[in-house]
């Protein structure tokens, strides 16, 4: 790694051509950032010669209220988006952390994925339309403002998870959902005897609640306090009336499952919920490191405990958050000091790969961080990504060496 | 750009060289007799989709196994014959038709249903599985698979995962692309690759969805099902014109409902179903809206409530709830069968893809209007109403040359008019052969030389599903091979 020479924060498309164009031409690599939130993921650039700010590339391009789709600039922080559609009664569920700084941008690069999708869909279903700069600094637009259309590759699709590796995203377009009225969140603490059961009902309700969280510490991050190890927080979106026959289902199904009492959070439903979403990549200074993985939601309350067991062989702490909808387990390591983490966290990242091939590093601000297989296992078609990204941007001007499998 | 009705029927008894016999022998020695033809009155039959007349193959092969499909890619790559991939044959752009020569590889034989995951709710098939099968197969354990393409009692899985099908039910569950969660695929060179949508890398799985055949032969894939909702009703509104149903839809969506299909059919076409199925559509109408709502009880009331009151200020004359299940499906088996009905109008029908914004569905309907009259062609609207997806359907005589004519002006007509409504010239049946000139009507060399970019990877040498998609004349000279 080189020390960054330049920062350039553009504000308008030509901006970002120029720069990217100019950049391609001197052989010089260019780091695109956003709102700096998801920079956990990935390996950090083989190196850096021009940082990208896309921060000033910011606004929203058109809002069709009536069709149910928007447009915005990349740099656009996901907070804005949200709000407008809010007070149209839409939203388009990105569901990624500290939505004020997280911008569309890096959200859709990164690939993010929210605890919501197994009811609203993955965010990659709500692009309908992009505008991307590529290596040589050319414009390609694809799709467009309807909700339906096939008219060739489908190329936003394949932007969403490039990790800004083929090319540097201007604008995207969504089709938006509509805004449930009301939203309602349940706390409840979870022994350690109910827990597998408790998931298991949960993932079995005949009204699928929006999101659901077994989650062991991260208290200050999620409760804002310290508190009782395990606990649950599932939230319910919907009318009146559906909540109201959600809110009877789950309390007899948590009962059935030997959950003592449940706390019902109205005012502030959201943000509880948010406080979750901020945990994936909250970081303890120096000193954690935080996987993330994705199993089969019936394993996942099992794929927990036995990586919190692995991490206490190796005297690690551990928190996790079972997804218990998707299946996905986040998984917080640390140790007193980022030395001691140091001294025993490359040993456990090969025990936690040799059992879970598939975990990726989401967050940790850690000096090891490069030597840990941050992108799990690399998948079967590795070969024919590094060609898409040879075909795309021959020079590796674009995030050098941060993605999978060295691209 | 000129749309092709009628391609040019190449004789199916033209003067076969050398390497053609040597080809099929070839074939036949990797596969066996059974599952090459040869014979001209057998590759006529594949020489056809639901939209087009093409040129016969050079043989077309019945692979029973992924392995048939890769030994049949190497040797078809020896003989430099593309490749064109086919399932059922009911595409409506001419995409699994070959345009010269080539081995067309029909996934009649691979239609099994291979693993059912309940508990995770996925099933992994075989492209050549029939789309109903599918969901058929699995209603036993509560299951269904979302995509209805209104032709789901015939096209593959392999078909609609090539077109990105959309259906009906598409408005909420979204299109193919959301429901495929792991492809197999053999590519250009013959050699087997796997996608998953929990990858880390590039999403090749969305790439690969709605490429039409051109990056790949898909020979399995994993689908996601859907649990049966708790509550589902049907209703039809009955309007005086297109114009006020089309303006309820827009006001609809405009207040912020999303029912789970709204579907719109005009006059001629309801009564072409009603001559055809009884379905139970009011014939005096000008235009119906069939609208479905499916989930929790208490969700599904409130809809009706909404919609109803909705269709009523934008003047609905009727509104009827089917009661029973045996009239919700009545209804739509009408709906399905609608095009199919239409032979009672003309022999021949055209079907045009276009989507807008949905709010700009009343100027659509107008402009379709006015095409058609202007043009004389009689047209019947079915349609995906909801997602702002016309299927204006153009009757004609083939034999009639003045009627095909008048049938591509009004085609034309409407597809530039709903690139000037800010829309797309295909919702959901393809680019492949049809469309493909128009393509540089909505994008440019930019845009469509970044897709050429992926195919280069994907087929350098342009053996997979050649002439499809990509304007005539628009390859890359770049070629950067894996
Ligand atoms: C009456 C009628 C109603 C229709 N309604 C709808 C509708 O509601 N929604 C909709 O989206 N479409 C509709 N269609 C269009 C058509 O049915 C769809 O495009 C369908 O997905 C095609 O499936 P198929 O099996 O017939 O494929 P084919 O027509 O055989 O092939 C279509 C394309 O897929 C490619 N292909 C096929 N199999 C594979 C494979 N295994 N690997 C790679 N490529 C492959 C072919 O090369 C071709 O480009 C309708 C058609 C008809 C005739």
């Amino acid at each position: 790694m080189t020390a960054t020479q330049e920062r350039v924060r553009p504000d308008n498309a030509a901006g970002v051509t120029e720069l990217v164009a100019r950049c391609d031409a001197a052989g010089q690599k260019v780091c695109i950032v956003g709102g700096n939130t998801l920079e956990g993921m990935g390996f950090p650039p083989e190196r850096e010669d021009v940082t990208l700010d896309m921060t000033a590339l910011a606004g929203i391009v058109a809002n069709e209220r009536a069709d149910l789709t928007i447009a915005a600039r990349a740099g656009t922080p996901l907070r804005d988006v949200a709000t407008l559609l809010a007070a149209q009664g839409q939203f388009v569920p990105f569901d990624a952390p500290q939505p004020h700084y997280a911008t569309i941008g890096g959200t859709l690069a990164a690939g993010w994925l929210g605890p919501r999708r197994h009811l609203y869909g993955r965010v990659r279903e709500y692009v309908i339309g992009s505008a991307i700069v590529l290596a040589d600094g050319t414009i390609a637009h694809a799709g467009g403002m309807v909700v339906k259309n096939v008219a060739g590759y489908d190329m936003s699709r394949l932007y969403v998870g490039s990790f800004g590796t083929l090319g540097v995203l201007l604008q995207a377009n969504f089709k938006t959902a509509l805004l449930s009225p009301h939203a309602r969140v349940f706390l409840a603490p979870l022994p350690e005897h109910t827990r597998e059961r408790a998931c298991a009902q949960l993932a079995a309700l005949p009204i699928r609640p929006a999101s659901a969280f077994w989650i062991e510490g991260f208290h200050n991050a999620v409760d804002g306090e310290d508190g009782a190890e395990g606990r649950i927080l599932v939230s319910l979106e919907g009318s009146d009336a559906l909540l109201e026959r959600a809110t009877r289902d789950l309390r007899s199904a948590l009962g059935r499952a030997g959950v003592p009492d449940t706390h019902v959070v109205d005012a502030g439903a959201r943000e509880a919920f948010e406080r979750v979403v901020d945990a994936y990549v909250a970081c303890l200074g120096e000193r954690s490191i935080t996987y993330r993985l994705f199993p089969f939601p019936d394993e996942s309350a099992r794929c927990a405990r036995r990586l919190r067991e692995l991490a206490g062989h190796f005297a690690l702490h551990a928190e996790s958050i079972v997804d218990v909808m998707n299946g996905d387990v986040v998984l917080r390591i640390s140790d007193l000091d980022a030395r001691a983490l140091g001294s025993k966290i490359e040993n456990f990242d090969d025990a936690l790969h040799d059992a879970e091939p598939r975990a990726a590093v989401v967050a940790g601000k850690h000096s090891h961080r490069p030597f840990l297989r941050v992108w799990g296992e690399a998948p079967a078609a590795v070969d024919r990504m590094r060609a898409l990204k040879r075909r795309f941007d021959p020079n590796g001007t674009l995030n050098p060496g941060r993605f999978v499998g060295g691209i | 750009m000129q749309t092709h009705l009628v391609m040019l029927v190449k004789d199916a008894a033209v003067f076969r060289s050398e390497s053609t016999t040597m080809l099929r022998e070839r074939l036949i020695e990797a596969l066996g007799v059974e599952a090459v033809k040869t014979a001209p009155e057998d590759l006529a039959v594949y020489a056809f989709d639901a939209y087009t007349d093409g040129a016969p193959p050079s043989a077309v092969v019945l692979p029973a196994s992924t392995r048939d499909v890769s030994a049949v890619v190497k040797i078809a790559r020896e003989f430099g014959e593309p490749i064109v991939a086919r399932g059922a044959g009911t595409g409506l752009c001419g995409g699994a038709v070959a345009t010269a020569g080539g081995i067309v590889l029909s996934f009649a034989r691979m239609n099994r249903i291979l693993e059912l995951d309940e508990r995770n709710r996925r099933a992994r098939v075989q492209p050549g599985v029939i789309n109903l099968d599918l969901s058929r197969h699995v209603a036993a354990s509560g299951l269904f698979y979302a995509p209805d393409p209104s032709s789901q009692k015939i096209s593959t899985i392999g078909g609609n995962i090539a077109t990105n099908a959309g259906g009906p039910h598409c408005l909420s569950y979204g299109t193919t692309v959301n429901h495929v969660l792991a492809l197999e695929v053999v590519d250009h060179r013959g050699e087997v690759f796997t996608t998953s949508i929990d990858d880390a890398g590039y999403d090749l799985t969305a790439a690969l969805v709605g490429s039409e055949g051109t990056l790949g032969v898909v020979t399995s894939a994993w689908l996601r099902l859907l649990a049966f909702p708790e509550a589902v009703r049907v209703w039809v509104a009955a309007f005086g014109d297109i114009d006020s149903a089309s303006e309820a839809v827009s006001a609809i969506i405009g207040a912020g409902i999303v029912p789970t299909a709204l579907e719109m059919m005009d006059s001629v076409i309801t009564r072409a179903v009603e001559a055809a199925f009884a379905a139970g559509y009011p014939t005096d109408a000008g235009a119906v809206l069939l609208v479905e709502h499916a989930g929790v009880e208490e969700d599904v009331a409130a809809a009706e409530t909404s919609i109803h009151a909705i269709v009523s200020q934008h003047g609905a004359r009727s509104w009827r709830s089917a009661r029973t299940a045996a009239e919700r499906a009545a209804l739509w088996a009408g709906r399905k069968g609608a095009a199919g009905a239409t032979g009672r109008i003309a022999p021949n029908y055209y079907t045009q893809d276009v989507c807008v914004p949905r709010s700009r569905l009343p100027q659509a309907l107008r402009a379709v209007e006015s095409a058609a009259a202007e043009n004389a062609v009689t047209v019947g609207n079915v349609f995906h109403a909801g997602d702002g997806n016309l299927h204006p359907l153009l009757m004609y005589d083939k034999r009639e040359r003045k009627q095909v004519a008048a049938v591509v002006e009004t085609g034309n007509a409407i597809l530039q008019c709903a690139i000037d409504l800010g829309g797309t010239i295909s919702g959901e049946h393809g680019i492949g052969w049809e469309k493909r000139d128009a393509m540089t009507r909505i994008y440019s060399t930019a845009d469509l030389a970044t897709m050429g970019r992926v195919r280069d990877v994907f087929d350098p040498a342009r053996a997979l599903n050649p002439e499809k998609i990509f304007p005539n004349g628009s390859r890359c000279p770049e070629v950067a091979p894996p």
